[in-house]
């Protein structure tokens, strides 16, 4: 089996073949049509206008999907009961982005959070107040949805979120 | 049970921010000569099948396999092309694998290539392709796209990565000079491997932290660069194996499991994954390797590992979800010294991605490097006898996690 002969390489020695072109090209993508299915999020954008909150929740697993979802990855089952999730929530876990403003030139340093309502067992990213300070910011603090003065139904309708009060009402509610 | 599989020998391009002086397949030429270096006794016409993989559009070049067969050797054979996002390395090592422990008639040996030549395009392309099917369901909810570019700023692999910083520095107790420490290390263990790309030997912590921040907590000075390179492995049986090197290192168990990404889930729906350092897709992987390896002690019984650690922080977290270390005890142990070339457990002792990191080779130079190790003809050689290395991977639209685990003996059988 073993040769143990000199291997023919193909002795290609870079520095015999030195030059290199470099030609710039542009690449213009083609526009596509992606498709999505939208039907399980209309009862959601329904309840928006009203200024409520619903998620689906996967009858196998009980977990509550805010925004809805057509499939549970854990269990491969189909989520199919509508439950009312709450305004307020939590930050399950933020970073915080340094943004160029292409007119000024100066840095904004702003927060990115990702938010899981009371209710719900998913988070998803959202924008803060634009008038907190970024330091305030921590894993698990307390926020709460403001709404939009018009609600369209759509997910946009949550303008930003809020620092909520921690009132002890709602934590004895919540042990029930 | 499919045959047992050997790596014979692996290899490496130089890295750089801009290889200029040469064109992609040249590139990939240069690992595979150095590749087949290492085993004098083999020519390429023993090489039977061949597996290759690239991060797919990132150059500009959508199937560069059809042009490079040639510079492969791979002209009238068996050849394949594997892409999985920022895993694919390590995805095309585990192919290298099963095309070997397949035991198809008349495929022995197999050289598996992967390859980045960043320099050459804009790697925009080949993210929008990854990150454009999530941002268009948020659009269908209702969230208009100038909306969406103010929240995905941090976006891409560091948006991902500053999250599991935050979740993981709050739950471990750690601060910025933590993370800081193991760039330094990570830096100055590059300095003593040849092909590395951020040689920094005098840098110190206080260098690190005096860079701007890029996305909170991660700063300039912590995250990995864009490199140029490639890596080649050869895989092959046990028997064959035992001609061509001293030391064949045993391939013993690999595993790659997908979990929820975050922060989007699947069809951008939120994720289901609260905690974004919590990383179950990695303590499932490490569990399907070990038990094809036959390892039930991965603290005791590994030597050596090569995690995939862009950032910092992700360092930490993986060498803890792969079961190396106690829960949030890894920043102590690079305080104290275990996890340096000289201690008990070294880590990344090529400098790891964070200081090399051609993306779609990246996975694949970390089992390459641990097989290395075995062997005895790394770079930067650990002082003390590793037996046994494990190479880590992670990556990928849906948080995929690939590892591949070895010896310098087959796995033990349980019966």
């Amino acid at each position: 089996m073993s040769k143990l002969t000199r291997r023919k390489s193909m002795e290609y020695i870079k520095k015999d073949y030195v030059r290199t072109r470099t030609m710039p090209a542009n690449w213009y993508l083609s526009s596509y049509n992606y498709k999505f299915n939208i039907t399980h999020m209309q009862p959601l954008r329904e309840k928006l206008k009203q200024k409520k909150i619903v998620g689906l929740q996967c009858s196998s697993c009980n977990r509550v999907f805010f925004p809805p979802r057509l499939v549970c990855g854990k269990c491969m089952v189909k989520p199919d009961r509508w439950v009312d999730v709450r305004e307020t929530g939590q930050v399950a876990s933020y970073t915080i982005a340094y943004i160029k403003d292409p007119e000024t030139g100066g840095v904004q340093e702003r927060p990115i959070v990702c938010a899981q309502l009371d209710g719900s067992d998913t988070s998803y990213p959202v924008q803060l107040n634009p008038n907190i300070a970024f330091k305030d910011t921590y894993v698990g603090m307390p926020i709460k949805v403001h709404w939009k003065d018009n609600p369209e139904g759509g997910l946009n309708d949550i303008e930003y979120y809020d620092i909520a009060e921690d009132d002890s009402k709602d934590l004895e509610l919540r042990k029930d | 049970m499919g045959r047992q599989v050997c790596i014979a020998s692996a290899g490496f391009s130089e890295h750089a921010s801009k290889r200029s002086d040469v064109n992609m397949p040249e590139l990939i030429s240069e690992a595979i000569e150095d590749c087949l270096k290492k085993v004098p006794s083999v020519d390429i016409k023993d090489i039977d099948a061949f597996v290759n993989g690239n991060m797919p559009a990132f150059e500009g070049s959508s199937i560069p396999e059809l042009w490079m067969t040639d510079w492969m050797g791979a002209r009238n054979k068996p050849l394949l092309r594997v892409t999985t996002g920022g895993t694919t390395g390590g995805s095309v090592a585990i192919s290298g694998y099963y095309t070997v422990t397949a035991g198809l008639p008349g495929i022995d040996t197999v050289l598996a290539i992967a390859f980045e030549q960043q320099s050459q395009g804009d790697t925009a392309t080949g993210l929008a392709s990854v990150a454009y099917g999530e941002i268009s369901v948020l659009n269908s909810l209702g969230i208009p796209y100038d909306q969406l570019t103010a929240l995905f700023s941090a976006g891409a692999a560091i948006g991902v990565a500053s999250y599991q910083a935050t979740n993981y520095m709050r739950k471990s107790k750690i601060t910025e000079v933590d993370l800081a420490r193991v760039v330094v290390q990570n830096r100055h263990n590059a300095a003593k491997t040849w092909w590395a790309h951020l040689k920094m030997p005098n840098l110190t912590i206080e260098e690190v932290l005096d860079t701007p921040y890029i996305s909170y907590p991660l700063r300039y000075g912590m995250v990995c660069p864009a490199s140029d390179g490639a890596c080649a492995m050869l895989f092959t049986t046990e028997e064959k194996a035992k001609d061509m090197c001293d030391i064949p290192v045993y391939v013993n168990g690999v595993g790659s499991v997908a979990t929820e990404t975050f922060p989007l889930g699947y069809c951008g729906s939120g994720s289901g994954q609260l905690d974004p350092s919590e990383q179950l897709g990695a303590q499932k992987t490490s569990e399907v390797a070990f038990k094809q390896a036959g390892i039930s002690f991965p603290r005791k019984e590994i030597d050596y590992a090569e995690v995939y650690s862009p950032f910092p922080n992700q360092e930490l977290m993986w060498v803890e979800k792969l079961g190396l270390f106690e829960e949030n005890t890894a920043s102590l142990m690079y305080e104290t010294g275990v996890t340096a070339s000289k201690g008990e457990l070294p880590i990344n002792c090529s400098g790891g991605v964070n200081s090399t990191n051609a993306i779609g080779a990246s996975a694949m130079e970390r089992p390459a490097e641990a097989a290395l190790q075995i062997m005895g003809k790394a770079s930067n050689q650990v002082p003390k006898t590793v037996h046994t290395s494990l190479g880590h991977g992670w990556g990928g639209y849906v948080n995929l996690i690939t590892m591949m685990v070895m010896a310098d003996e087959p796995a033990r059988k349980f019966k």
